[in-house]
């Protein structure tokens, strides 16, 4: 498009058409073809669904695979997908799915019922033969029934309300029964991973990069969405960097089309160039600080409140975030289901938290520091590379807490030792904590003693814990997971919020986004509703 | 000769089942193992008794020495196992990174030692003092530059500011350029600088003043005598640069997204893939192995007064 400069002054009537016309290839017809390049911060690792919740195993299951259900990222409504309709039974211990017809998977064989049982009594009741874990979404599964080649059946031991919503993750994405036969330890290699998804496996480099190319018969995406058919996009490369600067470079320089994991201070440099930013939230548990209050220094509610008052969470987002990470409000994100705003409850309050240590007994010495008994009030954390700059975060708040007289060290570590000490409250009597999920389930799949267990309570996977428990939180956590009412559940959901924060057991900083920088060409993206990207309807519009 | 090589072949079997061995020891010392990284690490949100069945599944509680002769075993039967983190044999994940860190290792070593010969050919330049002075401050300035700031730089002004290479997704020529430069010249510095001393060294030796007494050119002197002589110790220090950079080279392989033996371990090591481990380091310890056996049996052809002497004497 090049306009001379006598025929711009000539005739201003055409500016506005000229803008209309602009208007209108925005939105003009999606076109059909070429190869996206995509690139990712780090490698996928094992892609058996259920452990394939980290966003660069997640980002590609997401393309290849189907699930039975289809979560709204807008309204997180559960729509038909490869299940064209279901019934619940009044306790939800029977869930009863009908079956789309005609659906293969891209190796010819049929997903029929006898395929989706075949999927789920995996997820559910994990294979100890083959290493094939149990789902972390699926609770109380018992068996499935292949009622006819089309309807499939499944059964659960005790209430299973979540179970709806499971089958719309990440971790239920449908794989071919070949697939499923594979031992854990061979489900790395991407090519062998079957589904039957828009996209299929076409070329892999370990490590480096990964082609998957648009299947051209696909013909059954999810019911509601507005596109359907095959994907619009010929093929994706998913190409690997770990380096920020190259990943936002090399899009920049039109050297790829979209990119995941944008520093928050190269958001303005992006959109300055006209480039597209996405941030979708991850509806779950808000970053956070979580106490193990098995540690004696931090059993004292006193203290924990103290240190929850004296947390400026605002001066995080301020100081190392952007407009995309909002300043959290409650334990969960106010995108999340279930969520109520506590943020009278969440003040930065720097003389509280400092009468609330003198009431507690940690008097300031000589050198600043409080300290009680001769012991110095000095706390340790693992910063966690998985979330957003998880080392500033936490060295942030140490400022903080300095300020208040409270030592707080933030280690890096090795994946062994923070592993190995995540499980001792003494060792860690806090730990930074964030999980990802659009469900109520979320806020209990994270505290409750035998699943994350963050609290770090007795009866868990630690054998460190001395006697912390807290029967008033799980008993809540329990009703969450087997209350079969929408509506009641929701109100469960915001009690264990109100918990958490009057307990002071949580300290919540932001609702953390997953950022993605686009070329402006890129038309048609979506995202699942905790943010892994769905390729299905993008498209390359013309330079 | 026959009985030497021999000696030779058993010591580096001793020299890879002591690695072996090594590793194994240090890898079970460190807090935590693979299976507890992989299920509780990675946050699949397990229960207690989930985690403790796969534990036995994976034979992780097993004892020690069972699982050393077991791995050990498997070894000598050609297999490594599975790497728990990727969920792929260890022997495809080496067959997919060695070969591009051994072309990445050969043509930065190239490279450097053209870099090195250049500076130290230029050190020696007759007239031109202010030449010759600042070849011999390029090798201090080639070790000070950060790798990972030079690569940073060479993407930027290369390819995102000029568009002369991609970096994203490569043609096959234009994969290497600025990875191979990156590491080249910090990798140049130390074998210039020990060329530079040798050369300098070597002409101050009474040979040298007998053929200049005979009426001989400097170039003729330094390409004849001086250099034949000045070669040899440049030679052991490339060998070694070149072990260095089977493993070394991390940054330039995560600046530049190309897999490798680099990554590969440090992933490895930060998640106790002991497979994965155990591989590698009976790979180095080959590799290293190897050349130090290839540079033995090179010395001799450079210099004729090794070929009088037995082996391993100096």
């Amino acid at each position: 498009m090049s306009l001379s400069r006598r025929s711009l002054f000539a005739a201003p009537a055409l500016l506005p058409a000229l803008a209309a016309s602009r208007g209108a290839s925005a939105q003009a017809a999606p076109q059909r073809g070429g190869t996206l390049i995509y690139l990712e911060q780090q490698t996928y690792t094992n892609l058996y669904p259920p452990a394939a919740g980290h966003y660069p195993a997640g980002g590609v299951i997401n393309q290849i695979t189907d699930k039975l259900t289809y979560q709204n990222p807008q309204t997180l409504e559960i729509e038909p997908w490869i299940a064209e309709s279901w019934t619940i039974n009044a306790d939800a211990t029977e869930y009863v799915f009908r079956l789309r017809r005609g659906v293969t998977f891209s190796d010819g064989t049929a997903l029929d019922a006898a395929a989706v049982a075949k999927n789920y009594d995996t997820y559910g009741r994990g294979n100890r033969e083959l290493r094939h874990a149990v789902s972390e979404v699926i609770t109380n599964y018992e068996r499935s029934e292949v009622i006819d080649p089309l309807t499939v059946r499944f059964v659960f031991r005790a209430p299973s309300p979540g179970f709806l919503q499971g089958t719309s993750v990440i971790g239920s994405g449908l794989v071919s029964p070949a697939t499923l036969a594979l031992p854990f330890d061979q489900m790395g290699d991407a090519t062998k991973i079957i589904g039957s998804g828009p996209f299929v496996v076409a070329r892999q480099v370990l490590g480096r990069e990964l082609v998957l190319n648009a299947r051209r018969d696909y013909a059954w995406g999810p019911a509601k969405h507005p596109h359907q058919g095959r994907a619009l996009l010929d093929s994706i490369r998913i190409i690997v960097n770990g380096e920020d600067s190259v990943r936002v470079g090399a899009l920049l320089s039109n050297q790829a089309q979209i990119a995941r994991q944008i520093p928050a201070f190269d958001e303005n440099r992006i959109q300055g160039r006209g480039f597209q930013l996405f941030a979708p939230p991850t509806r779950g548990v808000n970053n956070s600080i979580t106490f193990r209050p098995d540690n004696p220094m931090v059993a004292d509610i006193r203290v924990r409140r103290a240190l929850l008052h004296g947390t400026n969470a605002q001066e995080v987002v301020d100081t190392l975030f952007s407009p995309n990470y909002p300043r959290a409000t409650s334990v969960i994100a106010s995108t999340a289901q279930g969520y109520v705003d506590l943020s009278d409850r969440l003040t930065f309050d720097a003389a509280l938290a400092a009468r609330l240590l003198d009431e507690a007994g940690w008097a300031r010495g000589a050198n600043g520091q409080r300290a009680k008994d001769g012991q110095e009030l000095a706390l340790a954390a693992y910063e966690s590379p998985n979330y957003a700059r998880s080392k500033d975060t936490m060295q942030l708040v140490a400022q903080q807490w300095a300020r208040l007289g409270v030592k707080l060290s933030v280690m890096a570590g090795d994946l062994g030792s923070r592993t190995v000490d995540s499980l001792d409250p003494l060792k860690t009597p806090l730990s930074p904590a964030m999980v990802g999920r659009a469900d109520p389930d979320v806020i209990r799949s994270n505290f409750y003693p035998t699943t994350r267990n963050m609290l770090l309570q007795t009866g868990g996977v630690s054998r460190r814990v001395q006697s912390f428990s807290d029967p008033a939180l799980n008993a809540q956590l329990d009703a969450i997971a087997s209350e079969p009412d929408q509506a009641k559940r929701l109100l469960l959901v915001g009690e264990v919020q109100r918990h958490l924060i009057d307990q002071a057991y949580v300290i919540p900083l932001f609702e953390e986004p997953q950022v993605f920088a686009a070329s402006p060409r890129l038309r048609g993206m979506g995202f699942e509703a905790v943010g892994r990207p769905f390729f299905y309807a993008a498209w390359l519009a013309a330079r | 000769m026959t009985r030497q090589v021999a000696q030779k072949l058993g010591q580096a079997l001793l020299v890879l089942l002591a690695a072996f061995t090594v590793a194994f020891v240090l890898l079970q010392a460190l807090p935590g193992d693979a299976v507890l990284i992989k299920f509780l690490g990675s946050e699949m949100g397990l229960t207690a008794e989930q985690i403790a069945e796969l534990r036995i599944a994976y034979g992780a509680d097993a004892p020690v020495w069972e699982q050393y002769l077991h791995t050990l075993g498997n070894f000598l039967r050609g297999d490594f196992g599975y790497s728990i983190r990727s969920g792929v044999p260890v022997a495809q994940l080496l067959a997919e990174n060695l070969p591009s860190t051994l072309w990445l290792a050969l043509l930065a070593l190239t490279a450097a030692c053209l870099l090195a010969l250049v500076l130290a050919l230029l050190s020696q330049l007759e007239g031109f003092g202010w030449v010759r002075g600042l070849a011999r401050s390029m090798p201090s300035l080639f070790v000070a530059v950060p790798v990972f700031w030079l690569g940073i730089m060479l993407i930027q002004v290369f390819s995102f500011q000029l568009g002369l290479v991609s970096v994203i997704a490569p043609e096959p020529w234009e994969e290497l350029v600025l990875p191979v430069a990156t590491l080249a010249v910090p990798i140049s510095a130390p074998m210039a600088q020990v060329l530079i001393r040798n050369i300098d060294a070597v002409f101050g030796e009474p040979f040298v003043a007998v053929a200049r007494a005979k009426g001989a050119r400097h170039q003729w002197v330094l390409w004849r005598h001086v250099f034949r002589n000045a070669l040899p110790a440049t030679l052991t220090m490339a060998g070694v640069l070149f072990g260095e950079l089977l493993g070394g080279a991390v940054v330039t392989e995560t600046v530049f997204g190309l897999g490798g033996l680099g990554g590969m371990t440090q992933q490895a090591v930060a998640n106790q893939d002991v497979a994965v481990l155990q591989a590698i380091v009976v790979l180095s310890a080959f590799a290293f192995v190897a050349i130090s056996l290839l540079i033995d049996l090179l010395m001799p052809l450079l210099d004729p007064r090794l070929a009088l002497r037995p082996a391993g004497a100096s």
